[in-house]
């Protein structure tokens, strides 16, 4: 099921909290939780039902792993070693979450290797499975190191598929969590929360209804139609999918956060105006910010620890090879291997000029640092590298300014709409398309973000009527034709 | 055992700034030279001096200086 569906909205949002709270009231909480948990198996069913038994099958094995490796230091015979079960079960995850995702990206270039020809499995990827495999792992790490007190099966059942974060995210930490679960003070319906929870949820249903379906559009055709792209066509498309992903994603993360705070849990923020970052390490510190928090604590660190000497070189490595890891994480294909081994690279490169206290005057800083993401996201989006430089050569201007057929230009031309219409011709635009990313670059770079928003929001009369207004716009347009980008995690 | 003055010589060392003086409010913004490389080489340090580890998951919850003081507490208690 997805947030910006009519189902979701006025159906099954709507009796999910009502049953929720209704038992909370009678002092019901094993039977609340255990209709929460029942909500969230439906909702991740919703899209496909035979997919059902492997989230199941995937929390009944990290469960059994994580209550044996909190149990091991307490046994008196021990058949197997502590580290021994929790290697058995990373690796267990690694190859469940290899196979969904990897196996045909591994046989497509092996048969490109060794000229055979497998086929291809065409396995379809569970709905969340690269969120909830490394939310698990996470939790395994920490059972391993005896932070787990909490073994309920129901509590961590409850943890894992909590439907507002289960199909995106923000990935969350079972410390921060299981808790929330169990607070007294939490199973009373808070008027507070319900009215920011509405505020900042229609905030992100209107970003990822209003400004990222409709960039969506252009994005399609640059990427995946179009033959080639001149200069303007390819910054263009690329300005657009950088702004879609961004509103799309935190939009969508918005919804998860204001979802949770309906039902009294908070859930972490996961975006703080990523595109008004300065340097690539503040991007990271305001991009899936879940994510960079899992990346700096279960794989920098513990590569860290592996190094018996410390020094800047080997935090450098490290650094690189947890974005590598990442960059494989977000998708199977060499796009974003290459991603991720760019990010990795920009940081070190920041790390280094940081280092060496070498001056970066804050405007040079955004430009180079929106650049570089913003031709990074190519890659992200491309179905392959070919893809990729089709629209990174055409940014470049090798695909040429002008269009064959319009060789001279003259400031008059940039009035006719006939002009704007040859000139994007590749993508079936025209100066409206362009005149959308101008206005939500704009409104991205100069206003505050949804989460300030949801912080300052006082329930008024001006504030009601923002909302009203803003839901009103989303829910009417929202069922338009709409991309869902994380069927592939 | 008052670890706030016991972590003071550990960050000046590790941040290379003798002039440092940690309270427990004192956070990364605080301090220049505080960044994930150094945070690393500050938290090993803390475990060489007072013969703890830290468990990866207890790592991301230090917000502050406090945080890190009370952590250690905790550990030594437990010993």
């Amino acid at each position: 099921m997805l947030f910006n569906s009519y189902e979701f909205i006025f159906f099954f949002l709507p009796i999910t909290l009502a049953v929720y709270f209704l038992l909370n009231k009678k002092r019901l909480t094993v039977a609340s939780n255990t209709w929460l948990l029942f909500a969230s198996l439906t909702f991740y069913s919703w899209w496909n039902v035979k997919y059902l038994p492997l989230i199941l099958l995937s929390i009944l094995f990290n469960y059994t792993i994580g209550c044996l490796l909190a149990e091991h230091d307490s046994l008196r015979k021990k058949i197997v070693s502590k580290r021994g079960i929790f290697i058995f079960g990373l690796v267990g995850n690694i190859i469940f979450l290899s196979y969904f995702k990897y196996m045909d990206f591994f046989i497509g270039n092996m048969n490109a290797l060794f000229k055979t020809d497998l086929p291809l499995l065409q396995i379809v990827l569970p709905l969340g499975i690269s969120f909830f495999t490394i939310t698990q792992i996470a939790f395994l790490v920490d059972c391993y190191e005896g932070l787990v007190e909490d073994r309920k099966l129901l509590s961590y059942s409850l943890f894992v598929t909590f439907f507002p974060h289960l199909l995106a995210g923000p990935i969350l930490h079972h410390k921060e969590m299981m808790p929330q679960f169990e607070t007294v003070r939490n199973k009373v319906l808070n008027y507070k929360n319900l009215s920011h929870g509405l505020f900042l949820f229609f905030i992100g249903l209107f970003k990822k209804v209003i400004f990222a379906d409709e960039l969506s559009k252009t994005v399609k055709i640059g990427f995946d139609a179009a033959h080639s792209l001149n200069m303007v066509e390819a910054w263009t498309v690329s300005l657009s999918y950088t702004l879609q992903l961004y509103f799309d994603f935190s939009g969508y993360s918005d919804m998860a956060i204001a979802v949770g705070l309906l039902f009294n849990i908070v859930l972490p923020v996961n975006f703080n105006s990523p595109y008004k970052a300065t340097n690539i390490i503040d991007f990271w510190k305001r991009w899936h910010i879940s994510l960079t928090s899992f990346i700096t604590t279960y794989l920098y660190s513990p590569i860290m620890r592996s190094f018996r000497k410390i020094t800047f070189a080997k935090s450098m490595l490290a650094t690189f090879i947890a974005m590598f890891i990442a960059g494989i994480w977000h998708g199977a294909g060499w796009t974003f291997i290459l991603w991720g081994a760019l990010h990795g690279a920009a940081l070190v490169v920041n790390h280094l000029w940081k280092r060496r206290k070498l001056p970066m005057p804050r405007l040079v800083g955004w430009l180079l640092t929106f650049g570089f993401v913003n031709a990074s996201f190519v890659l992200f989006r491309a179905k392959n590298l070919t893809d990729a430089a089709k629209v990174l050569k055409g940014m470049i201007g090798l695909n040429g300014i002008l269009p064959a057929t319009h060789p001279h230009f003259a400031f008059a031309d940039l009035g006719h709409g006939q002009f704007w219409k040859l000139l994007m011709a590749n993508i079936k635009g025209n100066d409206s398309i362009l005149w959308t990313v101008i206005v939500i670059m704009t409104v991205t770079l100069t206003c505050q973000n949804s989460i300030q928003l949801e912080q300052k929001f006082k329930p008024s009369w001006k504030t009601l009527g923002f909302v009203v207004i803003v839901s009103f716009y989303a829910l009417v347009n929202m069922n338009k034709v709409s991309e869902f980008l994380y069927f592939q995690f | 055992m008052d670890i706030l003055a016991e972590l003071t010589p550990i960050f000046q060392e590790v941040f290379d700034d003798d002039s440092i003086i940690v309270t427990r409010q004192s956070t990364a913004n605080d301090i220049d030279a505080w960044d994930s490389l150094t945070h690393m080489n500050m938290v090993m340090a803390v475990e060489v001096r007072f013969k703890v580890r830290f468990a990866l998951g207890e790592l991301p919850a230090l917000k502050n200086v406090g945080d890190l003081v009370d952590l250690v507490q905790k550990k030594l208690n437990k010993k």
